[in-house]
């Protein structure tokens, strides 16, 4: 009997400590809760100092392989939002730290439950059916969309949405916030004088369908076409387009459209299957040709096969993050691309203007 | 009616918008002759980034009218519209009206296995020890269901587990209803699928039996608040239990389970999981007792007690380090839980009357893994255990187990054991006193990619 006296205290001890909660005043900043650190710096361009981001995964670690700690369920308990990039690519960690939190605002359906891939458009998205005789395959299509800097535009917008709509009274802010960042986000990409003669969302959209280059061409302003004016990241990576690489995993697709290199080969023989040692034998005699001059890993990959191509075949091995924090120098967004297309360029070592 | 003039008036809008942009494409040069050819080409391209346009820009003014809070953005153009990106993403995502609500499907099944090396035992070879489906999905906007149907190698169906979960209660609350695994412990609450080594540890089946403590009931879980960064969680149970070992009673005889644990936050790679957890419930005689009535052919003439009560208490540490940069290939894990039980039984006493007494018994397991390698692991177990309703017998034993992934979906594994009991846990045993096992395991999983507990 005493047993369930004891209970009934427990409970009604519950119950009062929960009213009390309940009296707490809300928050002024929204909190926001990113998985992966580029969701996360793009929110804190958009949000400035009138939200409170936190992320989850480190930009060092594999955005698969994420372990669901409980600390996250206790970041996530308050939030209210969540970012997420979709595509399934945190299928494995993101479902758990929902379901842990005990926030029904960002549970999906939820109104603070962000997905960032919403408007993205998606590469790879598979024709025919799927299994798992593919490997670790993406039903949805490749969810590595933020390698291309065109689509933080695409989720900046999805972004200052969000906030806007979980605080009205700042959504001008963060519209403002979202304008600023696109505009230094086009400068980036195509170079300050390219945007201030042609217009950023012009380029953006003719890049994004694949007619800049003939509009660069085409466009003669003072009597030098356009294309002479592009610079930024674009504009330092025209010297290496057509440049054969091959990548640890199918992580690069979006990247390598739009900076134009050309992916022949990978070391995972199928996404998220470990190279057997005949794959590697197999790449030795593909790189062997010689036309193949670098190979791009992450800093989350086992070192073992890449070092072996790279003794075996004298092949440059570069090491580049996906996200944000992945490097020491990719301290944001815009110095994560700054970081890639350098290396880049210095290790295909090919003369400027070609 | 009213819909399709406001279409057409959004159409005309958007034609107008879209000649006004288009005029901003025109190259910023004057046309010469020669140049009659490129400038026929560029504007038929004008023309498809004119009809892009428009698509967007209609689009763009459907998500507005959509969703009026948002102001348009001046930028927005260059970007794709909401619905026009995805459409062939959303393919898969729907891929037919009828099939979209069904839960998501997972199934496993395990291979095992077993030989005694030093005995001829009749759970030698090999079976197929259970299969498993997991059918997974949201219920409405409160709750969501999860119902795992096992079906065991004699061909028995069972519910394993099917749960209600309700997540959108206030304050931090998570109420579930059904059938499902104790929050006892840590190893209680695992799938055999998710188990570190093939067989569980000992000291769970001495005092739950072969399968998980299981009870049909409610729960109710609480993320302590005001904890800062720490996970302090608190778990409340009532449930019929048909468990037949520790709680043998009636199953009007609810248990009463309650665990509260923390996961600290060590460094950014390694956490320590600490939990208490204790269960309280009746016991009805034990299988001694009535083999004692029967043999002084007492029958009907003795009645023992059937609620006696029989408590269960346990404490857990868990250690984990995961290296976050390099965790898909290294990982070590350190998992330790204590047993207590205490259970008053019913004997015959010397004048061959019935006498009560407590009974208090001592189990637990510690056990140590190693990842070396995205595929491999390799880990230590030892068991020491005595028995719910025994004074005096003891069980302890040490594993040495070797688990191969070749990916998330698929594992093997192989598992050496052996094993030293008393005389009186002999007798519990076919009197095998010693005994050197092993295991070999092969569990495939297919459907739904489920996720990972942490």
């Amino acid at each position: 009997m005493s047993r369930k006296q004891g209970l009934v205290a427990t409970l009604a001890a519950v119950l009062i400590s929960l009213l009390a909660q309940g009296a707490t005043p809300a928050a002024a900043r929204l909190r926001v809760v990113a998985t992966l650190p580029n969701l996360a710096a793009i929110a804190a361009e958009i949000g400035g100092d009138r939200v409170e981001v936190t992320g989850i995964a480190s930009g060092l670690q594999d955005a698969h392989f994420v372990d669901p700690k409980p600390s996250f369920m206790v970041k996530l308990r308050s939030a209210d939002i969540l970012l997420v990039n979709g595509l399934d690519l945190e299928i494995g960690w993101v479902p758990p730290l929902t379901e842990g939190a005990r926030n029904p605002k960002i549970l999906p359906g939820g109104p603070g439950y962000v997905d960032c891939s919403a408007r993205i458009e998606v590469m790879e998205v598979p024709a025919g059916p799927v299994s798992r005789a593919q490997g670790d395959v993406h039903p949805y299509g490749n969810p590595h969309y933020l390698a291309d800097p065109l689509n933080a535009e695409v989720v900046a917008a999805e972004v200052a949405e969000a906030f806007g709509k979980a605080a009205p009274a700042d959504a001008a802010w963060f519209e403002t916030r979202r304008a600023d960042f696109v505009r230094r986000l086009h400068a980036a990409i195509f170079g300050k004088e390219l945007v201030d003669l042609a217009g950023g969302s012009k380029l953006s959209r003719l890049a994004r369908s694949g007619e800049l280059d003939a509009f660069l061409q085409d466009s003669i302003v003072d009597g030098k076409p356009l294309s002479a004016r592009l610079s930024g990241w674009l504009g330092a990576m025209r010297p290496v387009a057509g440049a054969k690489v091959i990548t640890y995993h199918k992580d690069g697709s979006y990247f390598v459209r739009r900076f134009k290199l050309d992916v022949v080969e990978y070391v995972e023989p199928k996404p998220g299957i470990p190279p057997s040692l005949k794959h590697i034998d197999d790449l030795v005699a593909r790189l062997g040709q010689g036309d193949v001059k670098l190979l791009i890993t992450r800093p989350y990959v086992e070192h073992r096969s890449t070092d072996q191509l790279s003794s075996k075949t004298g092949i440059a091995v570069l090491t580049l993050p996906l996200e944000v924090g992945g490097a020491p120098e990719a301290t944001d967004y815009f110095k994560l691309f700054d970081m890639a297309t350098s290396k880049i360029i210095a290790a295909l070592d090919t003369p400027a203007g070609k | 009616m009213t819909h399709s003039s406001s279409r057409r008036k959004t159409r005309a809008a958007a034609i107008l918008a879209a000649l006004a942009f288009g005029t901003g494409a025109a190259p910023l040069t004057a046309q010469t002759p020669e140049q009659d050819k490129t400038a026929i080409e560029r504007m038929q391209s004008e023309i498809e980034q004119l009809k892009a346009e428009l698509r967007a820009l209609k689009e763009q003014i459907d998500a507005i009218t959509r969703t009026p809070a948002v102001s348009a953005a001046p930028e927005a153009p260059g970007l794709p519209a909401p619905s026009s990106a995805p459409a062939s993403a959303a393919a898969p995502r729907a891929a037919s009206a009828g099939n979209v609500f069904n839960p998501a499907i997972s199934a496993v099944f395990q291979g095992i296995g077993n030989a005694s090396i030093n005995h001829d035992r009749d759970d030698d070879g090999l079976s197929l020890s259970e299969a498993e489906i997991g059918l997974q999905a949201v219920v409405d906007p409160y709750a969501r269901v999860d119902m795992f149907l096992a079906f065991s190698a004699e061909g028995e169906a069972e519910v394993e587990e099917a749960f209600a979960t309700f997540q959108t209660l206030p304050g931090g609350m998570q109420a579930r209803a059904g059938r499902f695994k104790s929050a006892f412990g840590k190893w209680n609450q695992l799938h055999n699928h998710a188990f570190f080594t093939v067989d569980r540890p000992d000291a769970l089946t001495a005092f739950f039996g072969e399968e998980s403590l299981t009870g049909d009931g409610a729960s109710l879980s609480w993320l302590v608040p005001g904890t800062g960064s720490a996970f302090i969680e608190s778990v409340s149970q009532v449930a019929s239990t048909p468990n037949d070992l520790s709680f043998n009673a009636r199953r009007r005889d609810l248990l009463y389970l309650q665990r509260l644990s923390s996961v600290l936050t060590l460094t950014p790679n390694a956490t320590l999981e600490l939990g208490v957890s204790g269960a309280a419930g009746r016991a009805g005689p034990t299988r001694r007792l009535l083999d004692d009535i029967d043999d002084a052919g007492l029958t009907g003439t003795l009645t023992p007690a059937e609620r006696l009560s029989s408590n269960v208490f346990g404490a857990d540490l868990t250690y984990k380090w995961k290296p976050v940069q390099y965790n898909v290939y290294r990982s070590f894990l350190w998992q330790t839980e204590a047993l207590q039980s205490v259970r008053r039984i019913g004997g015959l006493d010397a004048a061959q009357e019935l006498e009560r007494r407590t009974v208090r018994s001592f189990g637990g397991y510690s056990l140590a893994e190693y990842q070396f390698a995205k595929r491999w692991r390799t880990g230590l177990r030892f068991d020491y255990t005595g028995f719910a309703a025994d004074d005096a017998a003891r069980q302890r034993a040490a594993s040495a187990v070797l688990r191969v992934q070749p990916t998330e979906f698929q594992e093997f594994r192989f598992q050496f054991k052996h094993t030293a009991r008393n005389e009186a846990a002999g007798f519990l045993f076919d009197d095998i006193r010693n005994d050197n096992e092993f295991f070999i395991e092969w569990i495939p999983v297919i459907g739904a990619h489920a996720a990972h507990k942490y």
